[in-house]
């Protein structure tokens, strides 16, 4: 099987080697005009404040591996968020409870998109739209908009704020651990395959004797669960949750994800492009901060990473496919 | 393909080896922050970063020209940066960034009191001297409060205004933008003092609140104007109440007869301030407060200014009263038909 899903890719083009060009040429730019950019403390800093766009974006890869999409990660990181914060402060709930009841309701959010995608076969971008206002309205209305929840204990503080040994952040394990365990989810399992083959051709998949709806459940429910770490460590870090905790963050995972090379009509990608693509980004961010650049430039430079990135990938497809066109037919696979 | 994907994990660690390595050079010199930059010999300039609670807010504009102004008179590098919309979590991450690039002061405006202190309490922590305006943070987490108006400035500007225009005597009402609103109750409590102890003919006759909206504060108004045939003057304590409340005295068509005075930005009230519906607004000068904020920090900074001091020099701008740990900006300022037009937020 895995034969059938390679074939037509090209042969030496690959966004990784791309997008380390990219961070390369970010880190001599920003390592000349940011002030302390090249130093370890920032690349430290940079890993912490990736943190929670990072655990919501590996985990946007396996959903987009399936041709889907999950717009409601950012919501649904607002909600989390919130959650706890009431969980903790009204219901009166040692932390540790509230956070473990928090990563449940992300589940169950995911879970929610599942069962509307894979039962009533509606198309994940109408379904996870829906839950994208569903559950940032939903955080809105238990703060009433205004409320926001503050003063956590510094047990918990210290997982956003605090710092291990020789300057790492407290949130860099949690984050490098999900991190590599998608990897291997998605690079060195089955079920890491199914979801390549349901991308590619979900009947085909079918055919080939994959559980389709039981594994994109899956997938689904696992976001749900990502949101809700992400919104743990963002509440962790920021100190306080509030209803517009995450706004936004979907469309910024997304970005890593499809600048990592996975391609948004599914089957092909890799979780190590969309760290990359998560790095470049955060390390654009806060190198731009840093040479006192204004945020607006951040979007800007996004926006022209991510479209030159897909221009050149399209354009080496076709330069490559051209070259191989006299040797083989079967290479043309490019829907856009 | 399998070995291209065996190639992701080198590649990636040689990326972070690469921006691991460079570290070394500067990290010498980490406290000499001037080490890796091209500046040579020359001393680098003082270094204030400015955080409004929103960079594309009339108010903070008008602040950043002060602060800009500062920057110019004390040579010093100004830096300014916020959320594009009222945002605590970014107003945290934009400190946090600044803490790494190193910077002297911080002089911040807090959207959210607790939470911005966690990271302000970390900028001191790495030596960062902090001051807020407009908003303060929990007192532990700065240095100084550059405090725009006190309560009392508020409501004795306001009280003896209308006293002013209602010549001593008369009924008038109250718009607020909430009935639990902290600082909308301590400038109640101050306007009722201060009625109480020298204008005993003024009688408040109501108290309506507008939830922070033009739209309610109309219709507010309006009911207030109907149910109440003598009240000869609208007070609008927060800022869309008093459009609002102008608009609502014009449509009654009673512009003369009731009287509106509120606490509100000249820009939006210049239409009804011209018509002459609107007789006063009340505010600070906000450019000014900009203006000293720099100055406190900058004098905090170059260690002229010290806890427990009572004073603080700002320049052109004259000498500026300290009350524990808040600069008090002075009294608040009146925007009239005669001076409306030179104001710009």
């Amino acid at each position: 099987m895995s034969t059938a899903i390679s074939v037509g890719k090209p042969s030496w083009w690959r966004s990784e080697f791309f997008l380390v060009g990219v961070l390369l040429l970010e880190i001599a730019i920003f390592s000349r005009t940011g002030s302390n950019f090249a130093t370890a403390i920032n690349a430290l800093e940079i890993v912490r404040l990736s943190a929670e766009i990072g655990l919501l974006a590996v985990w946007m890869t396996p959903v987009v591996l399936t041709g889907g999409i999950d717009l409601s990660v950012g919501s649904l990181l607002g909600l989390c968020a919130v959650c706890f914060g009431k969980l903790w402060r009204d219901a009166g709930l040692p932390w540790p409870v509230a956070a473990a009841a928090t990563l449940v309701l992300g589940a169950l959010g995911g879970g929610l998109n599942a069962m509307l995608i894979t039962r009533l076969r509606l198309p994940p971008l109408i379904v996870t739209l829906g839950s994208l206002s569903l559950f940032r309205g939903l955080a809105e209305a238990i703060t009433r908009g205004v409320d926001n929840f503050t003063g956590f204990p510094s047990g918990f503080l210290d997982w956003g704020q605090g710092y291990l040994v020789g300057g790492i952040p407290a949130q860099a394990p949690v984050w490098i651990a999900v991190a590599a365990g998608v990897i291997v989810l998605v690079h060195y399992t089955v079920f890491g395959r199914a979801l390549r083959a349901i991308g590619h051709s979900p009947e085909g998949a079918r055919y080939a004797g994959i559980a389709v709806n039981r594994c994109v459940a899956w997938v689904y429910v696992l976001s749900g669960t990502a949101a809700g770490l992400a919104a743990l460590v963002y509440v962790a870090r920021v100190g306080q949750a509030k209803a517009d905790a995450g706004t936004g963050y979907e469309l910024l995972a997304i970005t890593a994800v499809v600048l990592g090379g996975t391609s948004i009509f599914g089957g092909t990608g890799s979780v190590w492009g969309t760290l990359l693509g998560v790095a470049s980004l955060a390390v654009l961010r806060n190198g731009l901060q840093l040479s006192d650049q204004p945020g607006e430039l951040a979007g800007i430079l996004t926006g022209v990473l991510l479209l030159g990135a897909l221009s050149a990938e399209v354009g080496f497809k076709k330069f490559s496919a051209r070259r191989r066109a006299s040797v083989t037919l079967a290479s043309s696979n490019s829907p856009s | 393909m399998k070995r291209l994907l065996s190639l992701g994990p080198v590649l990636l660690s040689l990326a972070v080896v690469l921006s691991g390595c460079k570290p070394s050079a500067p990290d010498s010199g980490s406290t000499a922050p001037a080490a890796g930059s091209t500046s040579g010999g020359v001393p680098k300039p003082l270094t204030v970063a400015f955080l409004p609670k929103s960079k594309g807010n009339a108010y903070f504009i008008a602040a950043r020209q002060g602060a800009e102004q500062a920057a110019k008179e004390l040579g010093i590098k100004l830096l300014f940066d916020g959320p594009t919309e009222p945002d605590p979590a970014k107003q945290n991450e934009i400190v946090e960034t600044w803490i790494t690039r190193g910077v002297d002061v911080i002089a911040a405006a807090c959207e959210n009191r607790e939470g911005i202190s966690t990271a302000l309490r970390k900028a001191q922590a790495h030596g960062i001297k902090v001051v807020t305006f407009d908003a303060d943070a929990l007192p532990e987490a700065r240095s100084f409060f550059v405090n725009q108006a006190t309560p009392e400035g508020i409501g004795n500007a306001l009280t003896d205004e209308a006293a002013r225009l209602l010549q001593g005597s008369g009924e008038y009402a109250i718009i607020t933008a909430s009935l639990t609103a902290g600082n909308m109750i301590e400038w109640q409590k101050a306007i009722e003092k201060r009625n109480a102890e020298k204008y005993p003919n003024l009688k408040r006759v109501a108290l309506r609140p507008c939830d922070d909206l033009k739209d309610k504060a109309f219709a507010e108004a309006t009911a207030i104007l109907n149910a109440n045939p003598n009240v000869k003057l609208l007070m609008a304590i927060c800022s869309p109440a008093v459009p609002g409340a102008a608009e609502a005295v014009k449509q009654a068509g009673r512009v003369g007869q009731v009287k509106v005075i509120g606490l509100g930005l000249p820009n939006e009230n210049k239409r009804y301030v011209k018509e002459g519906v609107t007789d006063t607004v009340i505010l600070w000068r906000v450019v000014d407060l900009g203006r000293l904020t720099i100055h406190v920090a900058a004098a905090l900074a170059r260690g002229e200014l010290k806890p427990g001091a009572t004073e603080v020099t700002a320049g052109a701008l004259g000498t500026f009263k300290i009350s524990g740990d808040n600069v008090l900006l002075g009294e608040p300022f009146k925007f009239t038909k005669d001076n409306i037009d030179q104001f710009d937020f």
